[in-house]
């Protein structure tokens, strides 16, 4: 974030010009529901929010990585139900809880082991291979339910979802233990400089005599392995596996991780900046919901809340 | 000097030609092997005027991809482009009218994507992000549920009309395709986009207005997205809200099987059209075949990545 | 020159329903699935016209994703939170809901189910055509057009989607039972036209034969008759929906019937279900609208367009 050569003099509007663009669309999202809506601010309101966000942000973290090294997961909407579907089919077939976790989140580990390793050893452009895994998973998904919903999953499950802690749902731990992990990773692990390097710069690491492959192949694992662990939620949620559930996503994750601010070039990203982004479109959807905005407006107004959150960005660089 | 390079250039791009032609090739064999359903006049005529759909969409998209960049919102473009027409000629009966609004507002959305991306300097992932959820909410809620159909016969001839046997969408492509490839290779605006992509700041070193060509493609993605909406509208003979919804992914999906790289500077527009006929060709032998619906985007994502996998070896073995 | 929705202010004019006209301002949650099937855009005016007969007010939740289940999950959530008086319930996928039903259950809100049966749950009652039945109505009215002999092909809808299952499961009987009639292929066309028209020409292709084309919804039937047209080739189609494009080809002999499941009425009398069980009047447990088929015979019924139609009385369907 630059600051201008220009100090503004009004000290407030200094310290909005410091925030993110995305962090501005949130201020203005949680100030206008606010007033426009009584149940806005409401505890189950936020809680809701924060626990509709949670498959969202669990995919979006592993994007930002794969954003900033220049590749992308176009995959991962598919694989999410892919997986989710996975889960669904095993607690229906053996009710056994674990087994059908492990299942899920193998499958995802193997799918984005896969994307890896196509994507580094046939050295082919991301956005090809993930987009012909998404036809792939997307086909699985139908063949394992043969276009069904699987939904004699069982009571256990459901409570990944619903249940609660101290009052606060399971999802949210889920979330925040999830953003724990990956900022750490990010900004405290070797992996984390890596990937930073993956994007930026390469070719150092290459110099360095790391085995940059490994790493750039474990994004993607890790990008799979989330689509695993979100499934269960995803599951839990509907109590059921369904084999379009998730489609589509993808777009928010990228969506999510670019308004928050990392971007494709030069290895520049920033974990945080996607939690925010996932929030403010949780709560640019909620808040279009609460006031009743009909549908055909809410989808111009997402794409609006992207464009702006962005434009203040560069609007502030010019300022 | 400068012819030697060109004959050179010359056997290259044949080469390139060639060995695309070959999948192509490839696939026709293989479901001429297992049906004789696929190798008639007719089907083959079917393929064409398929492809071509997707062509003209594709098109305007390999520009703006040269340049390293990308259109997510030309599916929506069509979507709503198509509306507007539909809306245009049955409200005022002027098919001339359809024909001016709907490349109009193609035009219009290719300005705007081209404004967020040169002006404001969004990136255009984002920006054409952005613009394809707004265009599906402004289409939605300009067609309120409901479908307008039943158009004048002259206009329908751009869909589905024949000329001397052949249907007329298999003449719009292979004009847009020779006035396309001559475009990029020939024309200095084609080169300065090859420069673009290939090096944005080394071309505005070199004297390239970058911006200008910037905004160039993505109005020329605009328009012939524009163009292949009123083709769309005259085949279905009517318009609904969701025309555009499914259309993105496989037009991106044809410029990338074709050769073209999403970093930029690197594709044709011959290999945009081997793109658009391979996936026809695939969805069509599905069909024919009637494998079952379940396995049909497995089947298309392979394909997907064995044709660009295939494509990047053979160019590997002839820059080596 | 497009209207968003046309306010039926006819409505007024006609005769009201039986029961009293307490003083009410209900405000009625609707859900639907998706914003550009013209199925679900009648239901809403059914909806519409029912509330405003009985001084309620209605508001329309429709996912911005097609038929996002995980979507509608969170619609559900926000709607919570604003406490409707009702709400209409026309689940995205009849299984999935379970957790959304309980949701609503729990807080103690009224909830009528529409269209499709929700697995589980506790509704005031449901209001709905069948579309199993509807689909094999439909299939049945192309057999007897055919005499019972000839070649058929399906054109599906989206695989995953309940609805659709049923719908060709219901065209799959149909053919069953007529020996004279052979099923040759039934491939996928995602309810969309273009990809219905392809499809169809991609069939005409391979079979020099087909008799019959039975399409999973209006748009599908319209591409197959374009596509017809194109390669002067005669077929009798049917489709699902009743949409106002089928009753036009009707009209003009392109389509041969379409089956109706009578959405502007469902949306009628869902809305007048739930609005009668509020103000403590009694409700039947089903309303079930027998399977129409719009043909040449029955054009007469369906002369006007959704967005002028009114609901009728309460009496005039239930006894």
């Amino acid at each position: 974030m630059r600051d201008s050569a220009i100090n503004l003099e009004n000290p407030l509007l200094n310290s909005l010009k410091r925030l993110p663009g995305v962090a501005l669309m949130l201020l203005v999202c949680i100030v206008v529901f606010s007033i426009l809506s009584s149940d806005f601010l409401s505890i189950p309101n936020i809680t809701n929010i924060g626990v509709q966000s949670t498959i969202l942000l669990m995919i979006s973290l592993p994007m930002t990585m794969v954003i900033m090294t220049e590749g992308i997961d176009m995959s991962i909407g598919a694989l999410l139900t892919f997986c989710g579907v996975i889960a669904a089919y095993f607690l229906a077939q053996t009710q056994n809880l674990p087994l059908s976790i492990f299942m899920a989140i193998m499958v995802g580990l193997v799918v984005g082991l896969l994307n890896g390793a196509i994507i580094v050893y046939m050295k082919m452009p991301p956005f090809v291979v993930t987009l012909g895994m998404l036809g792939i998973c997307q086909s699985l998904a139908l063949i394992v339910t043969d276009g069904q919903t699987i939904s004699n999953v069982g009571d256990t499950i459901g409570l990944a979802y619903n249940a609660k802690l101290l009052g606060i749902p399971l999802p949210i731990y889920f979330a925040l233990v999830s953003y724990a992990i990956f900022h750490a990773l990010l900004y405290h692990t070797r992996f984390g400089t890596y990937v930073f390097a993956i994007g930026g710069n390469r070719d150092s690491l290459k110099l360095a005599g790391i085995r940059v492959n490994i790493y750039h192949i474990g994004v993607y694992a890790l990008s799979g392995i989330m689509a695993g662990v979100a499934s269960i939620l995803l599951t839990a949620r509907m109590n059921s596996g369904h084999p379009t559930a998730a489609i589509g996503m993808e777009f928010d994750a990228i969506a999510a991780v670019i308004v928050g601010g990392t971007s494709f070039e030069k290895g520049n990203g920033w974990m945080f900046g996607t939690f925010l982004g996932v929030i403010t479109v949780g709560i640019l959807r909620n808040g279009l919901n609460l006031v009743g905005v009909q549908s055909s407006i809410q989808v111009a107004s997402i794409g609006l809340l992207v464009l702006v959150a962005l434009l203040l960005d560069g609007f502030k660089a010019k300022v | 000097m400068t012819n030697l390079i060109k004959e050179l250039g010359n056997t290259t791009q044949f080469k390139n030609i060639f060995f695309r032609m070959l999948v192509v090739i490839i696939i026709c064999i293989v479901l001429s092997f297992l049906t004789e359903a696929f190798f008639t006049t007719n089907n083959l005529l079917n393929v064409l005027r398929q492809a071509s759909l997707l062509f003209l969409m594709a098109s305007g998209l390999t520009l703006v991809l040269l340049t390293a960049g990308i259109d997510l919102s030309v599916g929506a473009n069509v979507g709503m482009s198509a509306c507007v027409a539909a809306v245009a000629m049955t409200s005022t009966g002027s098919t001339l009218l359809g024909f001016l609004s709907g490349i109009g507002c193609g035009i219009l959305i290719g300005v705007g994507n081209g404004l967020l991306v040169t002006f404001l300097r969004l990136p255009s992932f984002i920006a054409t992000y952005g613009m394809l959820w707004i265009l599906h909410g402004l289409t939605y809620y300009m067609m309120a549920g409901t479908t307008i159909n039943g158009f004048d016969k002259s206009f329908r001839f751009i869909g589905s009309g024949y000329l001397y046997g052949i249907p007329v969408p298999i003449y719009i492509m292979s004009l847009f395709l020779i006035g396309g490839s001559i475009f990029t290779k020939y024309s200095i605006y084609g080169q300065q986009i090859y420069a673009v992509g290939a090096n944005p700041l080394s071309a505005r070193l070199s004297g390239v207005p970058v911006n200008r060509r910037l905004m160039l493609v993505y109005i020329l993605s605009g328009m012939t997205a524009g163009l292949a909406s009123l083709v769309f509208l005259a085949r279905l003979n009517s318009a609904e809200g969701d025309i555009g919804e499914n259309l993105t992914l496989p037009a991106i999906a044809a410029v990338l099987i074709g050769g073209t790289s999403l970093f930029g500077g690197v594709g044709t527009m011959f290999g945009t059209l081997i793109g658009a006929l391979i996936l026809t060709l695939v969805l069509n032998g599905m069909n024919i075949l009637t494998i079952d619906g379940n396995y049909q985007a497995l089947v298309t994502g392979i394909i997907i990545i064995l044709s660009v996998f295939l494509d990047l070896i053979f160019r590997r073995k002839v820059s080596s | 020159m497009k209207n968003h929705r046309l306010l039926c202010t006819s409505a007024i004019l006609l005769s009201m329903a039986s029961s009293p006209a307490f003083a009410d301002g209900e405000k009625i949650a609707v859900f639907t699935k998706n914003q550009t099937n013209p199925y679900f855009q009648a239901f809403r005016l059914g909806a519409d016209s029912a509330a405003k007969q009985m001084n309620a007010s209605t508001t329309h939740y429709v996912p911005t994703k097609p038929d996002s289940i995980p979507e509608q999950l969170g619609e559900i959530d926000d709607v919570i939170v604003k406490k409707p008086s009702g709400i209409v319930l026309i689940p995205v996928d009849y299984k999935a809901i379970n957790p959304g039903v309980k949701k609503i259950n729990d807080a103690g809100i009224p909830v009528v189910n529409a269209t499709d049966h929700a697995e589980t749950g506790n509704f005031v009652n449901w209001v709905g055509a069948d579309d199993f039945s509807t689909a094999n109505a439909a299939g049945k009215a192309l057999v007897k057009a055919l005499n019972g002999q000839g070649n058929v092909v399906i054109l599906e809808g989206v695989r995953g989607v309940v609805g659709n299952t049923n719908r060709v499961n219901g065209f799959k009987k149909a053919i069953e039972e007529a020996p004279g009639i052979k099923l040759l292929a039934s491939q996928p066309g995602n309810y969309q036209r273009l990809q219905g028209l392809q499809v169809m020409e991609n069939l005409l292709q391979t079979y020099p034969k087909i008799d019959g084309v039975m399409a999973a919804n209006d748009a599908m039937a319209s591409g197959a008759i374009e596509a017809l047209e194109g390669a002067n080739r005669k077929a009798l189609v049917v489709g699902i929906n009743g949409s106002k494009e089928a009753v036009e080809a009707i009209k003009a002999g392109k389509m041969l019937a379409s089956g109706d499941a009578a959405p502007f009425y469902q949306g009628c009398f869902a809305t007048m279900s739930l609005i009668r069980s509020i103000r403590n009047l009694p409700v039947p447990k089903e309303i079930v609208f027998p399977p129409m088929v719009v043909e040449k015979a029955t054009l007469a019924n369906y002369d006007v367009a959704p967005d002028k139609q009114s609901c009728p009385a309460w009496n005039t369907i239930v006894k």
